[in-house]
Formats: C-alpha cells, sequence, structure tokens
C-alpha cells in the first residue's frame, strides 16, 4: 500500500503545496498543510485508487483541512505571525509556461512588470484567505467553476458569486494605492 | 481598469517559494508512518529571544514573580511580542492566558482566564499579545500551552507606570 501511495500521490505534492502557498502565504504552513493532507488520504487509499482525477480530490480535502484551520485560528484573541516565505526561486513546474526570452522585453517593460508585480503580490497577501482560495484555483490552476465548487463543496452558483467578490476585491486592492500595507498572516485589520 | 489577462498573467507570475530540501520525500513519508512525535518542549527551546520579547518560563514548582521587564504607562496599549518555538507543527493545541494585577488583554477587559484551541507550526510561532495598561503596578501574563498532556508556562511581567512616575 506504501508503494502504491507513493505512486498515486507523488507527482501531485508539489501542485499541492503551490495552492497551499498561495492560500496562506506562509511556508511553513503550506507544508503543514500538506502533510496533513497526504496523512488523511493515505489511510483512504482504496478510495483513492477509484477516483479518476487525484489532485483536484486531494484539493477538496486540503481545503476542509484550511478550513478547520481557519475556524481555530479565528477564535485566537491574538494575532500569530508565522514565518513568511523567502522569495525564492520560483517552482520548476512542467505546467507553468516559461518566460519568454529576455532579449524580447524591452526595459520598460520589464520596469513595468517589476511594479505591476509588486502591487499584484501586495494586494493578494490583503485578500481574505477563501478569496486567495478560488482565486487561484480558478485564475492561477485553471480550474472550471464547475471544479472549483467541487472542490470547495459549495454550488457552483455560490461558487461563482464568491469568485466574482473576489475579482472585484482583487481589484480593490489593486486600485487603492502603489503601497499598501504588508500583511502578517491572520493579522486584523488594522483601525 | 485592471486589464484581465494581464491580471490572470500577474497572478500565475506570483513567486511561489520553494519548501525545504527533501519536502516531497518527508510528506510522503511522514504520511505513511503518521508520524507524530512527542513534543519535545526541552529540546524546542524558546526560540530567539530578542531584548524586545521577554519569556521566562516558570517551573512547577511555586516561583517568585519575576521582575517586570516591560514597563506600560497608564492606559498605554502594545502589542507584545511572546515567542512559542516549536520543534513540529502541531494540531490542537490548547493555549491558556492569565491575566492578573495592573493590566488587561484588549477586548478581554474583566477577563483573567482565555482558552483557545490552536495550531502551532513549526519552528516560531509569534503570538502578539494586545496589552493594555489598567492601573499603576505589577501585572503577570502567564501563557500556558498544553498539548497531548505536555504543558508549558510562559511568563511575562509587566509594570504599569502612574503619570508623573518616571522610574525606569
Amino acid at each position: 500500500m506504501a508503494a502504491e501511495f507513493d505512486l498515486l500521490m507523488r507527482g501531485h505534492v508539489r501542485p499541492l503545496y503551490r495552492y497551499a502557498y498561495r492560500w496562506t502565504g506562509d511556508v511553513d504552513q503550506a507544508e503543514d498543510l500538506v502533510q496533513e493532507t497526504l496523512t488523511r488520504l493515505y489511510s483512504d487509499v482504496p478510495r483513492l485508487r477509484e477516483i479518476e482525477r487525484v489532485r483536484p480530490w486531494a484539493a477538496r480535502v486540503m481545503y476542509r483541512i484550511f478550513l478547520d484551520w481557519l475556524r481555530r485560528t479565528r477564535r485566537s484573541p491574538v494575532v500569530y505571525v508565522g514565518r513568511s516565505g523567502s522569495t525564492g526561486e520560483c517552482f520548476d513546474d512542467e505546467d507553468e509556461q516559461a518566460e519568454a526570452p529576455a532579449d524580447t522585453w524591452n526595459p520598460e517593460d520589464l520596469t513595468e512588470r517589476a511594479f505591476e508585480m509588486e502591487r499584484v503580490t501586495a494586494a493578494w497577501a490583503r485578500l481574505h484567505e477563501q478569496h486567495r482560495v478560488v482565486l487561484s484555483l480558478h485564475e492561477i490552476e485553471g480550474y472550471s467553476l464547475d471544479e472549483v465548487a467541487h472542490i470547495i463543496e459549495v454550488p457552483v452558483g455560490t461558487a461563482k458569486s464568491r469568485l466574482n467578490r473576489a475579482r472585484n476585491r482583487l481589484r480593490e486592492l489593486l486600485n487603492e494605492g502603489t503601497n499598501p500595507p504588508a500583511p502578517t498572516c491572520n493579522s486584523p485589520e488594522t483601525q | 481598469m485592471v486589464d484581465v489577462n494581464k491580471l490572470r498573467e500577474s497572478l500565475s507570475a506570483m513567486p511561489v517559494p520553494e519548501p525545504r530540501p527533501g519536502f516531497v520525500d518527508r510528506v510522503l513519508a511522514n504520511a505513511k508512518h503518521d508520524i507524530r512525535r512527542p513534543f519535545n518542549w526541552w529540546a524546542a527551546g524558546l526560540g530567539a529571544l530578542a531584548a524586545t520579547i521577554a519569556c521566562v518560563a516558570l517551573l512547577w514548582k511555586p516561583a517568585p514573580a519575576p521582575e517586570p521587564s516591560i514597563r506600560l504607562a497608564l492606559n498605554e496599549s502594545r502589542d507584545v511580542p511572546l515567542v512559542i518555538d516549536s520543534e513540529r507543527a502541531l494540531d490542537d493545541a490548547t493555549i491558556r492566558l492569565y491575566v492578573t494585577g495592573s493590566v488587561e488583554l484588549a477586548g478581554y477587559e474583566q477577563q483573567h482566564e482565555i482558552e483557545w484551541k490552536t495550531s502551532l507550526t513549526a519552528g516560531a510561532n509569534l503570538l502578539s499579545l494586545p496589552v493594555v495598561g489598567r492601573a499603576p503596578g505589577d501585572g503577570l501574563v502567564i501563557a500556558e500551552i498544553e498539548h497531548q498532556g505536555h504543558t508549558r508556562r510562559l511568563s511575562l511581567a509587566l509594570h504599569v507606570t502612574a503619570p508623573g512616575d518616571d522610574s525606569a
């Protein structure tokens, strides 16, 4: 069973980590979330064998765990500040498109791109976790609305409206200014 | 107006930091063995105790109150950092805060005991305690962390200065 689990899951661990990092914004939390997900899935290998697409299934399990975490930490009267990820190299993932070679960009494009990336990253960090989840699943990972709804276990209509709210909120944050405050994990809104 | 395609491109290009070395092998191995090492408080230690973080461990035996390490003015609110260093991620840890003397926690006025369940990540968990100085004199915040029958207490001694009191 151990070898079978390895075969079933090895190719999904890094993508799951990627999802987890985008949801939590923290390397430690992302690793722990993936760990807990795999531990849970291991206890259900017979069921895993039957599933046609393992990754969305695993993402669903991971989302449930993530929701539990959110509920528990929300009750805390104090703020947790976990270790945030270093800005190391991007994932080397075969699903991601390679960037265009540098000599096809002009310097203005690069500056604009870096500026835009900073704004987007800062806005992302300020999003509510549930907005991050739907945006990362649909806009980044390319899951359909039906699939997103299945992963987060809500009706398709609810997933659609949550996605719209998430997009609107992200646009608001992007339009708010160029220097939004850098948040910490789970920090309450200040003033 | 934000261009949707550009936004998608930017979102997709957001960097994702590498996990720690050996992550894939480790999580797969741990899942199979369901490793739940007992939390070793003594090995974990208290983490980085910078001058700004006052964190004194209380032993089981009654001990004299520690010297106040944080001074607040009357009615001053301050977020006081407290580090809990954990060797491993812990689910379902219980944290209790006991607040006595001249201080309170903002939002929990007149509550001397607060308890909640939480998860701790491996490494430094920084709790930010929203302390308020309510009366001149000494105050104490004790944080008790419990997990699977193991308990550790940390105490934070504070002193609230009265107006016009310049004693350091």
